[in-house]
């Protein structure tokens, strides 16, 4: 039997419950929240979502079906809940602006906890240009080394279709950078 | 696509740091936190569900509320300082039920001829006494009205 198996037997019996929940999130929480960080880009907001994808998780947990991993269950209601937020924030803060790149954009340069150089800085605006699902697939691919096969399970998206999404995005991160910073050294 | 045709772009070959940061020992209270907003969660659930069932009545309690309100201030001094109120506050309560038996009981023992007969007798009496040649003079007499009361009260 799996550890996520275990936990997931604790979760039936209302006596364990909590504290199988408590050990699953100590287990994900580190993975979970910077999938989600970079889809959101700042601390404050992606705090938020990472508690609203947790009380997620809780409510939803005795409708998981084992048909997919557990993890991959986490990181589609995290996906999913990335975006929701950002297209509400866009429509609630933001009416002046034209989609939720710029929203990003303002993200990022107001992010306290941003720690990067001038050459991170750069790649992470020309992430931020980029529409939802391409920044999704690039942030997967580009940064966690996730397999095509893995993702398409999570995106629930053809492998073709993903590296469809990551050969364009790559393509727009190039340009991107290369028009914006002249300065760095590629 | 880049991998398979060996076409990387030059910043795919810089390292991949994260240069996103956290507050300090942030992931260590994750758990609390979280535990906490999950039972505030369900707390407010029980509240709105209690809350959305008050919300759903209120127009209804508010109606019946303003009906009460209404009867008070409309029906009582209507019913205690009206005419009607104040004559029957004034006569006999006849609507007892002892009291509307005893009529009823008293009616019935009365027998129909015998009303008809007790209602017509005087008169037939009252006519008899009068003799038709009085009748006659009091017909025959051109008097007015002011006069036959005059005369009947001397």
């Amino acid at each position: 039997m799996t550890d996520d198996q275990k936990i997931l037997d604790s979760l039936k019996d209302p006596s364990t419950r909590e504290l199988a929940f408590r050990h699953l999130i100590s287990k994900y929480k580190e993975r979970l929240y910077w999938h989600i960080r970079k889809m959101v880009m700042n601390h404050d907001d992606a705090d938020d979502v990472l508690q609203n994808t947790l009380i997620k998780i809780w409510n939803g947990i005795d409708s998981f079906r084992a048909e997919s991993s557990l993890f991959t269950w986490f990181y589609r209601i995290a996906t999913n809940e990335s975006i929701t937020f950002l297209n509400q924030r866009k429509k609630r803060m933001m009416p002046g602006l034209n989609d939720v790149n710029e929203y990003l954009l303002e993200n990022l340069e107001s992010d306290t906890y941003f720690d990067g150089d001038e050459w991170q800085l750069t790649l992470q605006k020309a992430i931020a240009t980029l529409p939802d699902k391409q920044r999704l697939v690039f942030n997967m691919k580009y940064f966690d080394e996730i397999k095509y096969e893995d993702m398409s399970e999570i995106l629930e998206t053809s492998v073709g279709a993903l590296k469809a999404s990551y050969h364009h995005a790559v393509k727009k991160v190039e340009e991107y950078v290369k028009s914006h910073d002249s300065r760095i050294d590629l | 696509m880049y991998e398979e045709n060996n076409i990387e772009p030059e910043f795919m070959k810089r390292p991949r740091s994260n240069p996103f940061r956290t507050p300090d020992h942030y992931f260590d209270t994750i758990e609390d936190r979280i535990m906490g907003a999950i039972e505030h969660e369900a707390k407010k659930k029980t509240t709105s569900a209690t809350g959305k069932i008050f919300q759903l009545l209120k127009p209804v309690l508010g109606l019946a509320a303003s009906f009460a309100v209404i009867y008070l201030l409309a029906y009582y001094p209507i019913k205690y300082f009206s005419p009607k109120s104040m004559v029957k506050s004034e006569t006999t309560n006849i609507s007892s039920p002892e009291t509307l038996d005893a009529y009823t009981f008293n009616v019935s023992l009365i027998d129909e001829n015998s009303l008809v007969s007790t209602i017509f007798s005087d008169e037939t009496d009252t006519l008899s006494e009068i003799k038709p040649d009085e009748l006659l003079a009091f017909l025959s007499t051109e008097m007015t009205d002011l006069e036959i009361y005059t005369e009947i009260q001397n």
